[in-house]
């Protein structure tokens, strides 16, 4: 039997006339998910609501069967790693840790060897009895992270962890979450980049303008954006030669011109790919620059949105 | 798991602590120490030049403490957690929003008290060659309990500009407390200069009337503060 964690049902989210989450029915089982959408889509909101933050305007927000905004059981089950990077600078990260512990529950005795846990498991054990004011982005964001699992909790809120790391950094934070999935705890970490969601789970929940766009598993969520055109700009000192190498191929939907470059609509990019290396060899065209313009979430979102989006 | 629900007397000495570290690791308590010394140094130099000064006197120079102390401690600690969101950090843990403005209080009101009382012993005993009245001591342990209550609900409120707010506001009581007016009635350093039996030397009206601005403060900051959102 699964147990439902969180439980939102049409839920609504405003600040004054502003418009925050829309709207939002979803329930989540377990595992690690990704919310992915671009900034200002609603994922802090949504993530504020589940950490008890912030009170639904309308409709039903309950995680472990309570409402995390009114019930400090529920929010004794929650770690919540805000977005922002600002904190009690005047503290060392073991001071900030231990605190945060003791006011989650954890008892006097122990609090502080778990902040020191904590601290060691995201690699700044060196760093615990240094102030936060010195610390760097990468830092601070290892740091944040302590606080959040300093008390063991059953349900982590990571909004934007992996922003201003290091690609070390980045790693190692990468692979204490999927540890943190593997013991058994769900884990919920916002992003707006694709990869970086990638790199954590494939059970994603697109969040865009507010409402729940899509939902399921990372690679369906691929598929349905492989359905629509693929644009690719080369630039090029030839670029009708080049365009004329490909314009009978029944996987190019259309091309077009702007200065200096082709610009191609594929909806085969891996066969489009290959087939402009050949051309490239064979012609002698010298390209200067090659960019698809659909590595961007931007252009994902509006891909979602124009196929009708809730899936 | 081993967290438990943490008791709010836990809650509120946890946060006492760290807000002591705080507020003892920044400039804010060197800058209060400089302000508290001014009455000391008005009570000195008038002794020096009079051979005298009054504990009324000297009570007119402390006075504007009660309105920048507050406001320079409470308002801004409980400001700044808001504006910078570092409150996201303590909202979503299991405790009650109303303990973390008290843990502030617990660890901010006797720095203010210490400050504020140290200065009016230091320069009324330096300005008139005797301790003043235990009365007017305890007069002024109330008024910072109530002045600092005002400050909490004002940042509250208005946590961008919770400080200037209450230097504003308590100024202004000030400005009305000494003002021969029913209005008077309403000032919180007035109903302290009441309660010092620096004047009418009635205690229990003074004292009825500054609980009841500091409660009426404070209901109104612990409604806001249930509903604040970040």
């Amino acid at each position: 039997m699964t147990t439902d964690i969180v439980v939102a049902e049409r839920c609504s989210k405003w600040y004054g006339h502003v418009l925050g989450v829309s709207d939002v029915s979803w329930r989540l089982t377990g595992g690690i998910v990704g919310l992915l959408g671009p900034n200002g889509a609603g994922k802090s909101t949504l993530m504020k609501m589940m950490g008890g933050l912030l009170e639904p305007s309308r409709g039903a927000l309950a995680v472990y069967d309570g409402s995390p905004f009114r019930d400090l059981a529920v929010r004794r089950r929650i770690g919540y790693a805000p977005e922002h990077e600002q904190t009690w600078d005047e503290l060392t990260a073991l001071e900030l840790v231990t605190a945060m512990a003791r006011l989650a529950g954890v008892p006097r005795g122990t609090a502080g060897r778990a902040a020191k846990d904590a601290l060691a498991q995201m690699g700044m054990a060196s760093a615990m009895h240094r102030r936060v004011r010195g610390f760097s982005k990468g830092m601070r964001q290892r740091t944040k992270l302590a606080t959040a699992l300093v008390h063991d909790p059953d349900l982590l809120l990571l909004d934007e962890p992996l922003t201003g790391v290091d690609p070390a950094a980045r790693a190692d934070i990468v692979d204490r979450i999927k540890q943190l999935g593997a013991a058994g705890k769900t884990v919920i970490v916002s992003s707006h980049v694709l990869y970086e969601i990638e790199a954590l789970t494939t059970d994603i929940l697109v969040i865009y303008r507010g409402q729940v766009l899509a939902e399921g598993n990372v690679y369906e969520i691929r598929q349905l954006i492989d359905r629509r055109p693929h644009r690719i700009r080369v630039e090029c000192d030839q670029p009708r030669a080049l365009a004329s190498t490909l314009a009978r191929e029944a996987h190019v939907a259309r091309l077009g011109f702007e200065r200096g470059s082709v610009l191609i609509e594929t909806t085969d990019p891996d066969r489009c790919y290959d087939q402009l290396a050949e051309a490239v060899l064979d012609t002698g065209i010298a390209v200067t620059a090659l960019s698809s313009l659909d590595n961007n979430l931007g252009a994902v979102f509006e891909y979602l949105t124009g196929e009708g989006g809730r899936r | 798991m081993t967290a438990q629900t943490p008791s709010t007397l836990a809650s509120v000495v946890t946060l006492a602590s760290v807000t002591l570290k705080r507020v003892t690791r920044g400039k804010a308590l060197w800058v209060g120490a400089a302000i508290a010394l001014l009455p000391i140094l008005y009570g000195n130099a008038v002794h020096l030049t009079r051979h005298t000064a009054t504990p009324g006197e000297i009570f007119v120079l402390l006075r504007p403490l009660l309105a920048l102390l507050p406001a320079m401690f409470i308002s801004a600690s409980i400001g700044e957690d808001i504006e910078d969101r570092t409150s996201a950090y303590l909202w979503s843990r299991p405790i009650a929003r109303w303990a973390i403005i008290a843990g502030k209080l617990v660890a901010l009101v006797p720095v203010i008290t210490v400050l504020i009382v140290g200065s009016w012993l230091s320069a009324v005993a330096g300005g008139t060659g005797a301790l003043p009245s235990l009365a007017s001591s305890a007069a002024l342990i109330a008024a910072c309990i109530a002045t600092s209550l005002v400050a909490a609900a004002i940042a509250v409120l208005v946590p961008k500009h919770g400080m200037a707010l209450t230097i504003g506001y308590l100024l202004l009581d000030n400005f009305f407390g000494a003002l021969p007016l029913s209005l008077a009635q309403l000032s919180l350093t007035h109903q302290a200069h009441e309660l010092a039996q620096l004047g009418d030397p009635a205690v229990i009206k003074p004292a009825i009337a500054l609980a009841a601005i500091a409660a009426a403060w404070t209901a109104i900051g612990l409604a806001r503060i249930r509903r604040l959102e970040v």
